[in-house]
């Protein structure tokens, strides 16, 4: 029987998002399950990284003059080991075939297109956070 | 007709499931040759069930599916990963990323056919169950 899943461990998310309502709806979607913080551009996201190592990265790509794609490259490329493991969503109102191939080229583990549904969200974040950890396992 | 559509990187093997989905012959079959390919034409084709294999160039099969999941419009696409990755972790991979059943190769055509009409039957409610219960269930895990 499945319990609720209100009591599974809280993940730590950092959302990468520069719309206070995108913002708002994703912290109100993933409700009291998850630590959630909140980075507005690549500047501040990368600081928030250089203090703590989030369990989900999720993050738009358009932000303002600065694109996602460029943070999902910066994490893949560092050397310092556990930041390039961070499972990455790409959470955004990009929606064509050529967005989604840069994104997975970029470096992303999901892509989840806007408007979301709040429940497929939160287990969808739960998964790849899980998908993330077998992939190390087998890795070591 | 319902329409299925195979992606694979083996020609070889695109045949063998054209072949396998034909003896059913209740199926119209379309394929594609790497992911990228394959999502184009599940945009194109909009078909009733995507049978889709693991190692390919320009996108993996776990990569398509998590694609697929992740908007509204094939979030409820009957998929099937049809892959020569026989370990417990790569069919659980496959599982977490949203795919609805797991087959490996070689296949039995009578297997693939009776996955494709399991899957054509799941309800969105079906998937959210699922999803549900391996969340919880690996949670356990960990």
């Amino acid at each position: 029987m499945v319990r609720g899943l209100q009591s599974l461990r809280r993940l730590h998310i950092l959302v990468v998002e520069n719309d206070p309502n995108a913002c708002g709806r994703i912290q109100q979607a993933l409700g009291s399950g998850f630590i959630v913080q909140n980075a507005q551009s690549l500047t501040e996201a990368k600081l928030h990284l250089e203090k703590q190592i989030p369990d989900v990265l999720i993050c738009e790509v358009l932000l303002g003059q600065e694109s996602g794609l460029d943070l999902c490259r910066f994490i893949r490329t560092t050397s310092h080991s556990p930041l390039c493991h961070i499972p990455i969503m790409l959470l955004t109102s990009l929606t064509t075939l050529q967005d989604k191939v840069a994104g997975f080229d970029a470096g992303a583990d999901d892509y989840v297109v806007k408007p979301f549904d709040a429940r497929h969200l939160m287990a969808r974040i739960r998964l790849l956070s899980r998908i993330k950890r077998l992939e190390k396992q087998n890795d070591e | 007709m319902k329409k299925v559509l195979v992606i694979d990187d083996n020609p070889t093997i695109v045949e063998l499931i054209k072949y396998a989905v034909n003896l059913q012959g209740a199926y119209q079959v379309v394929v594609a040759y790497d992911g990228v390919q394959g999502l184009e034409r599940v945009y194109a084709e909009q078909p009733d069930c995507v049978i889709i294999d693991v190692k390919m160039p320009r996108m993996d099969g776990y990569q398509l599916v998590r694609c697929l999941r992740g908007d509204a419009r094939t979030a409820n696409t009957p998929l099937i990963i049809l892959s020569a990755m026989t370990r417990e972790e790569d069919q659980m991979t496959g599982l977490l990323s949203g795919v609805d059943e797991y087959l490996t190769k070689p296949f039995k055509p009578s297997a693939l056919n009776a996955a494709i009409e399991r899957v054509l039957h799941l309800t969105p409610a079906d998937r959210q169950r699922r999803m549900d219960y391996l969340v919880q269930t690996q949670a356990e895990r960990e």
